[in-house]
């Protein structure tokens, strides 16, 4: 019966979303809407095992750049289409999540942190040094389309739809998870993993599905970058920042919400793409002091993003939701 | 037996919680764990549900060896337990803690939300069941892990202090709860310091002291053992006398 | 020959790994929480040391008392204003917080200092001495010596002294030291004015013997993990066996494989780490 409340806000979002091109067509505006669709999508992905399943990756770049090179380096490799690097990108950030998660879940969330932020950076360092991935200069993709497959456009607009389409599926898959056992389990284990396996939750399991969905996503978006871009090197796969932007984006919006990544991108690309054109190349390094002191707000005073803000200020439409 | 605890100790570093209890549970029984403070009532408790691994000794479960299975094995198995200090899922509503333990025996989400309103409703939580369970006061909180735990079915309840801090009301109420899950078939242990519960309740009882099973048989008989007096003189009788008055 | 030289330097700044890592894991041991901004405490400490050399003067004893007391304060008002409130919060709050002060710090000091490399003008430790054919540059070696005597010192506080038993108090139990009349919020900034001091006066000893930039706060930060990893998390003496183990490992890595591999081994060591012995090499299993 509130199913058309809980709707109309996503029909405006979609529609918005697939007209926004139409009404900014200029490149500028074009751009600014792909940055914040691969945002989101980076965002989201993390949000499955940061926010829901409570375990904070402060180290997610490593799947975003593994998915980023594994198209582009098929193509130096192989000469195939970068689209076909895609899955093996997502078989290695599987591998990966796996190693990474069967040690760590096992102890508190802290160790999964740290392993997370450490793997990460030992990929960076290492991916500079390996002449196969190209080394510190990195990987291009094809200079020229040979044909549509090859996902090389000149404009950003076919870009801006493909990244559409993969954040509506990703956002659907987090819609039907929240509803699913695996959503619940997800949000019983964040608060009380001894309660939930009191009550026969398979605790460790659940986490380490939490984290390969989460990294198989974020690997995809890590290929889209790579594929739209027709470039990628360590820092832009691997580097903190990647890291950090999913953490900050998921979290001002709302860890653990579905549209809370949405939220927080929102917000964040248009703030970005400000201070980027006012102070140009000089912006980044004040963009991590100003994304340092959001973070730390945030742990401080409103872990649950603007999302909770929100829902304080207007008790009534939170009762009504989770009167469903 | 369903139950079976033999010799069970548990210890941190030299300190024993427990030391060589015995305790052996039949289908249908109610049994009831006393003892002061401190004399390892719930450090039994963990080892029973699995939570805690003992040092030593035996723990048999439906003829099953369950010594060092984990928490969630004990689950599957029909092994329940509740905390002292109420664990529920603070920020998920009533309907949704519940549902977390209906999950155990029905995967799919309508069935695990049908299974758990029939449980609210034989919890007597109904009227709260949207309210997030951070909402609620201890007692509720305490009944929701309750309802929590009867949601997965279990053969077996481990009841910690479950009817503490409740009111002459309430705890009537409470103990016409244990009775109608009592009366469901399943099979209940439970500590508690409130003497009236046990004596209404439990067909036998454990006294602890100090890590050591000092007294057991019926109640009426446990409560003039002098091992048992004494244990509470010794160390809790004040609040023995205040929370059974 | 050589091969030994490397051996004792990386000895020596295993020496100060272990100095700061024994700050981090006293901040485990107590309260359960890892702080990610322990390797900026370090950096600063460095460019403390550097702003009392510029601006104050004074020998190494100045500098180093000066990072040792400004990141104490600094410690202390991290805990009192940040991390006494996310303490017991959700694991989000208690990762974040730390994770975006390193952030903040880090690239503050970028912007403030800048990216380049500096290092402290020379100081009366200067030169090398000859220790049975082995060349020793003066400053590591004086830097490496105090920081292991600092470190053994601070075990010792913790052990043998009355604020040592209060923290020991705090960490096994609050609500017992609460009775016995111990106040634990002040117990925990004051073990977050030590961890932040013993990283600053770190900071202050590696600024003697090596240049640096505003980066090595995360490669500090990130040492200290894996040294805290392998010492067992929330032991000194562990920090200090395996400080050494970890410089040692970084020195020999650097000179078969390259400089390149020396941190890409001992973030390896770390997840290795976590599959084999997650209780550290001395912690019980
Ligand atoms: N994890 C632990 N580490 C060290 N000591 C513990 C631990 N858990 C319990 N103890 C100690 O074991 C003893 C028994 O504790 P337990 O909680 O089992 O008692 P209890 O009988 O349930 O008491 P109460 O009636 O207060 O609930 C206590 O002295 C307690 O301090
Ligand atoms: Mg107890």
């Amino acid at each position: 019966m509130n199913k058309i409340p809980a709707l109309s806000p996503t029909v405006l979002l979609a529609v918005a979303l697939l007209i926004y091109p139409l009404i900014f067509s200029g490149a500028f505006y074009l751009d600014v809407g792909v940055t914040f669709l691969l945002a989101a999508i980076s965002a989201s992905a993390w949000n499955i095992v940061g926010g829901y399943a409570g375990q904070v990756s402060v180290g997610h770049a490593m799947f975003f750049g593994l998915g980023a090179y594994a198209p582009l380096l098929c193509y130096k490799l192989y000469g195939w289409t970068p689209m076909a690097g895609i899955p093996f990108g997502i078989a290695a950030s599987v591998a990966l999540a796996i190693l990474i998660g069967i040690p760590t879940f096992r102890l508190t969330g802290h160790y999964f942190s740290m392993a997370t932020i450490a793997v990460a950076e030992l990929i960076r360092i290492y991916f500079g040094t390996w002449d196969l991935v190209g080394a510190a200069i990195g990987l291009q993709g094809p200079a020229t389309a040979r044909g549509w497959w090859d996902l090389t456009f000149r404009s950003e607009l076919p870009y801006y739809y493909i990244f559409l389409t993969v954040l509506a599926v990703l956002l659907s898959f987090t819609y039907l998870m929240e509803r699913h056992r695996f959503g619940y389990y997800l949000r019983a284990i964040k608060v009380g993993e001894r309660a939930a396996r009191s009550l026969g939750v398979p605790v460790q399991q659940t986490k380490i599905r939490a984290l390969v969905l989460s990294a198989m996503f974020t690997s995809v978006a890590g290929s889209l970058y790579s594929v739209k871009t027709g470039f990628i090197d360590p820092e832009s796969g691997f580097g903190i920042l990647v890291s950090v932007q999913m953490v900050i984006i998921a979290a001002l919006g709302g860890a653990g919400r579905l549209y809370g990544p949405l939220i927080g991108a929102l917000i964040l690309i248009p703030l970005q793409t400000a201070t980027n054109t006012w102070f140009g190349g000089g912006g980044t390094g004040l963009t991590f002091i100003v994304y340092g002191g959001i973070i730390v707000l945030i742990a401080r005073y409103e872990p649950g993003g603007i999302y909770d803000l929100w829902e304080q200020i207007s008790p009534r439409r939170w009762r009504r939701k989770h009167a469903s | 037996m369903l139950l079976e605890a033999h010799a069970v100790s548990k210890s941190f570093g030299d300190f024993f919680a427990v030391r060589d209890a015995n305790l052996s549970v039949g289908e249908g029984e109610i049994v009831g764990l006393i003892g002061p403070n401190g004399a390892g009532k719930s450090t039994f408790f963990n080892c029973l549900a699995g939570d805690a691994v003992p040092t030593s000794g035996k723990i048999i479960f439906d003829g099953q060896d369950m010594t060092k299975a984990p928490p969630e094995a004990h689950a599957r198995l029909g092994i329940g337990r509740t905390f002292q200090v109420p664990a529920t899922f603070e920020g998920m509503s009533v309907i949704d803690n519940v549902m977390v333990g209906a999950f155990l025996r029905h995967p799919h989400q309508g069935d695990a939300r049908d299974h758990a309103s029939r449980i609210i409703e034989l919890t007597g939580l109904k009227a709260q069941m949207d309210l997030a369970a951070h909402s609620l006061g201890t007692p509720g909180r305490k009944r929701l892990e309750i309802a929590r735990v009867l949601a997965t079915n279990p053969r077996l309840m481990l009841l910690d202090e479950s009817l503490a801090g409740l009111t002459p009301t309430e705890l009537q109420e409470a103990i016409r709860l244990v009775r109608k899950i009592h009366e469901m078939g399943i099979t209940i242990v439970i500590v508690e310091h409130i003497m009236e519960v046990i004596m209404t309740l439990a067909g036998r009882v454990l006294a602890f002291n100090q890590g050591h099973v000092i007294a057991s048989g019926r109640p009426e008989d446990v409560v003039k053992d002098e091992a048992v007096i004494e244990a509470y003189l010794g160390r809790g009788s004040h609040r023995v006398r205040r929370r059974s008055a | 020959m050589l091969l030994l030289q490397v051996i004792v330097g990386g000895l020596l700044l295993g020496a100060i790994y272990a100095l700061f890592s024994s700050g981090l894991t006293l901040i485990w041991g107590m309260m359960n929480f890892i702080n990610f901004a322990h390797g900026e405490f370090v950096m600063l400490g460095m460019y403390v040391s550097l702003l009392v050399v510029m601006y104050l003067g004074g020998g190494p004893a100045a500098f180093g008392f000066g990072a040792a007391f400004a990141l104490f304060v600094l410690g202390v008002v991290v805990y009192l204003s940040l991390i006494r409130y996310v303490l017991r919060g959700p694991m989000l709050a208690q990762i974040l917080s730390t994770f975006g002060l390193a952030l903040l710090l880090r690239y503050t000091a970028f912007w403030i200092f800048s990216a380049n490399f500096v290092s402290l003008p020379q100081t009366s430790l200067s030169g090398t001495i000859n220790v049975g054919g082995i060349l020793m540059p003066i400053p590591q070696l004086v830097a490496g010596v105090i920081a292991i005597l600092l470190t053994i010192g601070l075990h010792l506080m913790l052990t043998c002294t009355t604020i040592g038993s209060q923290l020991l108090a705090v960490s096994e139990d609050r609500g017992a030291a609460m009775l016995m009349g111990i106040k634990p919020d002040r117990m925990q900034a004051l073990a977050w004015g030590l961890s932040a001091g013993a990283a600053g006066i770190a900071g202050a000893l590696m600024a003697i013997a090596y240049p640096w930039s505003p980066s090595v706060g995360e490669t500090f930060g990130l040492t200290a993990f894996v040294v805290v990893a392998l010492g067992g998390f929330g032991s000194v003496p562990g920090a200090l066996f395996a400080g050494l183990i970890v410089g040692l490992i970084q020195a020999l890595s650097a000179f078969w494989f390259g400089p390149i591999y020396k941190d890409i081994v001992v973030y390896a060591l770390f997840v290795a780490l976590l599959w084999l012995r997650p209780q550290g090499l001395m912690g019980k299993a």
